[in-house]
């Protein structure tokens, strides 16, 4: 049953992307495909398809050069700190505010710190909040807006009034509450926790409009006629059925938990000293921007080219595994 | 419509006295304005603290609720948002910054949407063309540079222009500077002083209008009735401008009305950067400083803020667009 049904939706889903992407795709390639799934078994649809995704990702160079930075940026943030003698909490008294050197590649800060171990240091603090609270965010987002679609009747009602309500309060102000009580040391966690209880409210809301086109599909009402329990639809078949724009929005939600991180704690409300993070390290260097701009410019770099590059692979993917995306291209 | 603007406003209202409610809850349980004193070395005694704590109604020995509804009392007898820990009334505080975020936020608002809104037509217009593609990757750059490295680079490349020049042709603090009588100096010295926190805020806002409104008139340009306007021999451009570009702008008019509620919160980075004294800057400063009536009241400004501009969305909508029923 279970298995029908995806693959019945996985197959509209690649006639869809077929029809709304007549030019970007190959068709002749994409009919022989078709072909060939009709005639092999069920493992042969899955790679499939997969096939088909990983070779329209790999069309748009940007979206490869997006993902190799990417992977560079995570393995930097991995092992970067085997390449540097200096460690981020361990100051060099005898160089305070040096420019880069061969001593200390991309300078000190006032304090004496190693910014390449300190950038090291905030690129994996930012990537893991950043990682972290997209996974969180979308799986609450996915589970409470569909769940809200689902139940209909005054279950939506009030679970619409009460999204609209949370949205009113600025989650800035309650995410900066939860870090502040966080114990030194623990506030990137708490941040990640902060990040992802306040982040889900709008994103629940749009899963919410995508699974009212889902609710009255033949197979949603044949499972509930069959009498499968409420919350089994919603994981099995409602969730899958959003996948897409599920992923799509993981991979696009690392930016915007990123760019968080960097606000609160360039305000001095998220991660504080001896910890470290990019945004951190901004505020550091706020103060010195006219004697020593270095502590301000390579933290910036590298910012912006972690967040464009996840931008390039989530625009790549959107193309790739997007059955709504217009951005295909239309004929003419 | 009447009847649906009064629904939607009691609606909001409502809602409105509930998220402060719950942000008052938070604030108290999270906040705490006893640690601004014990703090200091040595401390203050004990009842000195507790004096200074219950003058504003701050104090966490007293039950919350209790505190929640001497609170609520004075807002709606008086008017009087309470307290801040060092003794000075909230409600003040803030009406004097309002004006100075909204002399930042106004003139960018009004900017990006000029330029947004051009752009998103002008790339439309010429879609998969180099202007296209050009001002696209360009605008997805901007899109997704936090908004802190975003000022941060702004000041610096102003520093290194004043110091190539050799004189203050930009300033990077505050939005005013000049002493004088004189009003056209006075004018002059604003504008320096406003520039750049100007151009901080337009760029997001102009990329974010310019993304959206590309989709929405590339999504009305091929619908039917342009193509019965093209059959029926006017131009493109005046098929264009008449049909799909005014249908285009319904959504876009939604997103402005929901832009107020950036009024406040979009401003928060920038004035921290540019140290504009404005209500971005307070809201930091009292959740650095343990403020529970400070950041409560900023947090029911901005909620203000963002249900007017829900409330103006509705309207437009139901205004501008026939296809919204309003039972």
């Amino acid at each position: 049953m279970m298995n029908d049904n995806e693959n019945m939706v996985s197959d509209a889903v690649a006639q869809d992307m077929e029809l709304t992407d007549p030019q970007g795709s190959e068709p002749q390639s994409a009919d022989a495909k078709n072909a060939q799934e009709a005639s092999s078994n069920d493992d042969f649809h899955r790679t499939g398809r997969m096939q088909l995704y990983v070779r329209r990702f790999m069309r748009r160079p940007s979206a490869v050069v997006g993902l190799v930075v990417l992977i560079l940026l995570i393995l930097l943030a991995i092992f970067g700190s085997k390449f540097s003698q200096w460690s981020y909490d361990e100051p060099d008294f005898a160089a305070l505010a040096s420019p880069p050197s061969a001593q200390h590649w991309l300078g000190t800060t006032v304090g004496g710190s190693d910014m390449y171990a300190m950038i090291i240091r905030g690129l994996g603090r930012s990537l893991t909040i950043g990682i972290f609270s997209s996974f969180g965010t979308t799986i609450i987002a996915a589970l409470v807006g569909t769940a809200v679609a689902f139940f209909e009747g005054w279950f939506e009602k009030v679970g619409m009034w009460l999204l609209d309500m949370l949205l009113v309060v600025p989650s800035f102000l309650l995410i900066a509450l939860i870090v502040g009580m966080a114990a030194g040391g623990s506030d990137w966690l708490w941040l990640a926790i902060g990040l992802t209880a306040f982040g889900w409210v709008g994103y629940a809301r749009t899963l919410r409009t995508l699974t009212l086109s889902l609710r009255d599909r033949e197979y949603i009402r044949a499972a509930k006629f069959m009498g499968v329990p409420s919350f089994t639809i919603i994981v099995r078949h409602l969730v899958p059925n959003l996948g897409s724009v599920l992923v799509i929005n993981t991979v696009l939600g690392v930016i915007g938990a990123v760019n968080s991180e960097t606000s609160l704690s360039f305000l001095g409300l998220g991660i504080k000293a001896p910890d470290t993070s990019l945004g951190t390290l901004l505020n550091a260097g706020q103060s010195v921007v006219q004697t020593s701009p270095w502590v301000l410019v390579f933290p910036s770099v590298v910012l912006i080219v972690l967040t464009f590059s996840v931008q390039l692979i989530g625009d790549g993917l959107r193309d790739a595994i997007d059955p709504y995306s217009r951005s295909g291209g239309k004929a003419e | 419509m009447f009847k649906y603007i009064i629904k939607r406003i009691v609606n909001y209202v409502i809602m409105l006295f509930v998220a402060v409610s719950m942000t008052y809850f938070l604030a108290s349980a999270f906040m705490d304005p006893r640690s601004n004193y014990m703090s200091r070395n040595p401390h203050p005694p004990i009842e000195s603290i507790n004096r200074s704590l219950d003058l504003a109604n701050i104090n966490d020995q007293t039950p919350v609720v209790i505190r929640y509804f001497r609170w609520l009392k004075g807002i709606l007898t008086q008017w009087n948002w309470g307290l801040s820990p060092d003794q000075s009334p909230v409600a003040p505080a803030i009406a004097s910054r309002i004006s100075a975020s909204l002399q930042l936020v106004t003139l960018a608002t009004v900017l990006s949407i000029l330029f947004g809104v051009s752009i998103g037509v002008y790339t439309a217009i010429r879609q998969y063309k180099w202007q296209d593609r050009v001002l696209n990757t360009t605008a997805t750059f901007f899109l997704v540079v936090p908004a802190a490295v975003m000022g941060l680079m702004v000041v610096l490349l102003a520093i290194n222009f004043n110091n190539i020049v050799g004189s203050r042709a930009f300033y990077v603090t505050g939005l005013h500077s000049y002493q004088g009588s004189n009003p056209v100096l006075w004018v002059f010295d604003y504008l320096q002083h406003l520039i750049l926190p100007t151009i901080v805020m337009t760029i997001p806002g102009m990329v974010g209008y310019h993304l959206t409104q590309r989709t929405y008139l590339l999504d009305t340009m091929n619908a039917d009735y342009v193509r019965t306007a093209r059959a029926k021999g006017l131009t493109l451009n005046a098929a264009i401008r008449r049909h799909a570009l005014r249908t285009s702008l319904i959504p876009t008019a939604v997103d402005v009305a929901f832009s107020i509620a950036g009024v406040f919160t979009g401003a928060v980075i920038t004035e921290n950067v540019f140290a504009i004294n404005g209500l971005g800057m307070y809201f930091t400063q009292t959740i650095a400083n343990n403020d529970i009536n400070g950041a409560v009241a900023v947090a029911a400004f901005g909620g203000v803020c963002t249900l007017t501009g829900a409330l103006l969305a509705d309207i437009f909508s139901a205004w501008l667009d026939p296809r919204i029923r309003l039972s």
